[in-house]
């Protein structure tokens, strides 16, 4: 069964538990997992954080959940409709069909949240339900070929900027490639530099610019080419609480998609820097620590994520020197510095 | 030129109480076009309603105000009374300062003025004669007397300009007056809103009403029951003045200080006023007319050192609460009501009173200012609706006092309720000449305040149970609305027929029998 199947037999399934309490006269009722923060349960063997046993009840019989309920069984066909129909829809264009549902939504607010109820009821993506965020992924260069609909695309010929990720990843196919390694940088000014200094040739590597936060496509999408592909993924970030927990999302997933890390996290994922040993070794220039970020660093330490001992020492460094430094700063000792001295180095010791 | 003070007394003392109040006007409450208007209607009803019910009659009046001009009225009040007899009827309508006794009664009256001060104003403003009818029994006769009078300001006395012998159905009176420089008004000091506030106090009235657009209101009775008359009772030592204590020696036929004070005075046992001769060392066996100010004085300033029983209430006759109810129901037509009278307290260590008050809201609770309903506050002392002077009036003050919140009224100004209170007593404490509005004594702030929070509460029951069934009904109908939805998107997700399920429906709307048998085949005709 591929995914498609899946999920609309999936809504599906929500239809029928309905109608079955209906038919043997029970008020329905439907279980949802609870996302609250104490249901969080950070799983040490696959090394992501899922949802714990709680569970929330909607029930017919309420009248608050009674509307959430409606909520959800409509949106629930919506996206059946969807998925049948290969199509995609935002949430946002979503929240604007519900105008001419039984049941309104009070903002988009509201829809948001009743689709992340349907993703945990279900266990599936909300791409996965023909639900897109509006935002594109990251871009990679390097010698890869996808397959979108009937369109290959290799990202070593798709411009400067190289091939962006589609929100709909799922539905591509990665066709062929010729690399050894992922190399996934926070900022797209170092996408560039490395671009421009051929580092996909140097490493024979995937360069992927995250653009911050790394969207769930481009998770989806590092999770794909490590276990599709079985290739290694090194994130290089600011040497800073920020950085740190960019790449701790793509390896550990985040607390708050907890029901769907299983299809985002990459756990084989490395950090390979800015480390606060990096900051005192190559002697980077280097801004202080400000209230904010040794706040958020003390979090950190406490996180589960975080409780191998590489990361503890690091947090701690990092707070011993006050310091923190951004991943283009190696250009003090030149542009070129990054890709040829820090880079391999930093790979080697991996 | 300067006049000398002998020329300016001489002046003085030529003056009738006619001519000086000729001359004062506003001391009868005759200021202002709005205010003139409602203390003539004031004068007139209050004469009338105790003239029925001190004949044992359900007092019925009827009244005609016709507009002639810009602030020019002729006024025709009619009541059901026991009419005046011929020779009395230009004493009651041209003398002022009928009676000099001392009384201790609960009395509507607040000038002791009276009609007289409407003829008066009649004539100051217009020039114009008053005629009235009186209708009255003469031994089994019934009697009828028409009359045109005016009034000799400088004797104080009526001047009749004609008067004949008419047939007359009934007994009552009728007198029609001519006024200028007042002015009708629908504003809560005008005179519709005093005689409509009127009626709720005094639910045994019947009051017909033509206003000068020619709409006719009928404000009926709704109870039956004529007050019992107030009695008199014999003052407290805490609540005379040393002037009241002169004034009484100076009326007196009693001999002896000692038994004027006994006779006068209640709760003044022959050993108190021992104690009273011991402690002050005046001698109480002296005449009265001989009781010096000083003395007065001093006598008064023991009094309220000295424990003495709290004063007799017997004299107290509240409006009673379900007859408060009743007033409030006819005229308001509320959704609810709730009232309360509360057992006599003194003031002032000396003044017996009661506080009554009710609370109603909805239906024609509350008075409509530009599109919205605000809080309405009715004041009475006696049964009188006091109109003015509202902001610096004890009972506005106890009223605003309260924390309404606590009873589900989040802004007192802007609810659709009206607040009634009436204070009784003997005597009321007025802030100023004009007698609209009640000094803040501490014990009335507080009965007030008991008195109202009691009723609020009822009122916040109330409120809350409608919310309920509100609500419940709200939920009713989310229900009935989204349990077809759910059902049918739910058949429609699993590809299946909308199974039957008012089962289902019942069981969630906790109906024991639902007949949603149309809605459920709508859906399948879908």
């Amino acid at each position: 069964m591929n995914r498609k199947e899946i999920a609309i037999n999936k809504l599906k399934s929500l239809g029928d538990r309905i109608i079955e309490d209906v038919n043997q006269n029970s008020v329905p009722a439907v279980k949802i997992p609870s996302r609250g923060t104490s249901n969080l349960v950070y799983d040490e063997d696959k090394r992501y954080y899922i949802l714990g046993d709680r569970y929330g009840q909607r029930s017919l019989g309420n009248v608050k959940q009674i509307n959430k309920i409606a909520q959800m069984v409509y949106m629930a066909n919506f996206c059946k409709d969807l998925v049948r129909r290969g199509k995609t829809a935002t949430l946002r264009e979503m929240y604007y069909v519900s105008e001419g549902w039984d049941v309104d939504f009070g903002d988009q607010q509201e829809s948001n949240i009743v689709g992340e109820d349907l993703e945990v009821s279900l266990g599936m993506t909300r791409e996965d339900l023909g639900l897109m965020p509006e935002e594109d992924g990251a871009s990679v260069y390097g010698d890869l070929t996808v397959q979108e609909d009937d369109v290959e695309i290799n990202a070593l010929k798709s411009g400067k900027s190289g091939y962006t990720i589609s929100p709909t990843i799922d539905d591509v196919e990665f066709v062929a490639h010729d690399v050894e390694r992922v190399i996934a940088v926070e900022t797209m000014g170092m996408f560039h530099r490395l671009v421009q200094e051929e580092a996909y040739k140097k490493f024979n590597t995937l360069i992927v610019g995250l653009k911050g936060q790394a969207a769930r496509a481009t998770r989806r999408f590092l999770r794909r080419v490590n276990q599709e592909l079985e290739l290694p993924v090194y994130i290089c970030n600011d040497g800073d609480p920020w950085g740190f927990h960019i790449a701790m999302v793509i390896i550990s997933g985040s607390a708050k998609l907890a029901h769907v890390n299983h299809d985002l996290a990459t756990p084989d994922a490395k950090f390979l820097g800015v480390t606060a040993s990096d900051i005192v070794n190559y002697d980077l220039p280097t801004d202080p620590l400000k209230d904010i970020d040794v706040l958020r660093l003390k979090e950190l330490s406490k996180d589960p994520r975080y409780h191998d001992e590489t990361w503890q020492i690091e947090i701690k460094k990092m707070l011993k020197i006050g310091k923190k430094a951004e991943q283009q700063s190696f250009s003090k000792y030149g542009l070129e510095y990054v890709v040829d001295t820090y880079l391999p180095e930093k790979l080697d010791a991996m | 030129m300067e006049r000398e003070a002998a020329e300016l007394f001489e002046e003085f003392k030529e003056l009738t109480a006619s001519e000086f109040f000729r001359r004062n006007k506003q001391m009868l409450g005759f200021s202002g076009k709005i205010r003139s208007l409602t203390m003539v209607f004031h004068e007139l009803i209050t004469n009338s309603l105790d003239a029925a019910e001190e004949a044992g009659i359900r007092p019925e009046i009827t009244i005609d105000l016709k507009r002639v001009g810009k602030d020019h009225y002729i006024l025709k009040h009619s009541d059901n009374g026991p009419g005046i007899p011929e020779a009395f009827i230009t004493k009651v309508y041209c003398t002022m300062f009928a009676g000099s006794k001392f009384r201790n009664i609960q009395s509507r009256g607040q000038q002791g003025l009276g009609c007289s001060g409407c003829v008066l104003l009649s004539q100051m403003t217009t020039g114009k004669p008053a005629k009235v009818i009186s209708g009255y029994h003469e031994g089994e006769k019934l009697k009828g007397m028409e009359m045109t009078f005016k009034m000799d300001v400088k004797k104080n006395q009526g001047l009749i300009l004609s008067q004949e012998p008419v047939d007359v159905k009934s007994s009552g009176v009728s007198i029609e007056l001519h006024f200028k420089d007042v002015s009708y008004s629908l504003s809560e000091q005008g005179a519709f809103e005093y005689i409509r506030r009127t009626v709720i106090a005094n639910p045994h009235a019947k009051i017909r009403f033509r206003d000068p657009t020619g709409h006719k209101y009928i404000f009926d009775r709704a109870t039956d029951i004529i007050p019992p008359l107030p009695k008199e009772v014999l003052p407290h030592p805490r609540g005379v003045t040393a002037d009241d204590l002169i004034f009484m020696a100076k009326h007196t036929d009693k001999r002896r200080f000692r038994s004027l004070l006994t006779t006068s005075l209640s709760r003044m046992s022959t050993k108190r006023v021992n104690e009273i001769q011991k402690s002050t060392g005046i001698d109480l066996d002296k005449r009265p007319k001989d009781m010096k100010w000083e003395e007065a004085e001093r006598i008064v300033d023991l009094f309220s050192r000295m424990d003495f029983m709290a004063p007799p209430t017997s004299g107290l006759i509240p409006i009673g609460h379900d007859q408060i109810e009743k007033g409030m129901r006819e005229i308001l037509t509320p959704e609810f009501v709730a009232t309360n009278t509360r057992n006599p307290k003194t003031y002032r260590g000396g003044v017996a009173f009661i506080v009554e008050a009710g609370i109603t809201y909805g239906g024609e609770s509350g008075r409509i200012v530009g599109d919205q309903k605000r809080a309405e506050i009715m004041r009475f002392a006696n049964r009188v609706p006091l109109t003015f002077d509202q902001g610096s009036c004890a009972i506005t003050e106890a009223l605003k006092s309260i924390d309404w919140k606590r009873y589900g009224i989040r802004d007192l100004d802007n609810a659709p309720i009206t607040v009634f209170v009436n204070l009784v007593s003997t005597n009321v404490p007025y802030l100023s000449t004009g007698k609209q509005s009640v000094a803040p004594e501490a014990e009335i702030l507080h009965e007030v305040r008991q008195a109202t929070m009691k009723i609020a509460r009822s009122l916040q029951k109330y409120l809350r149970a409608k919310k309920a069934a509100k609500e419940e009904e709200l939920r009713s109908k989310i229900f009935e609305s989204l349990v077809p939805v759910v059902i049918r998107e739910a058949a429609l997700l699993a590809e299946t027929d909308v199974p039957e399920y008012d089962a289902v429906l019942a069981k969630v709307t906790r109906r024991a029998k639902f007949e949603g048998i149309q809605l459920n085949s709508e859906v399948e005709n879908e």
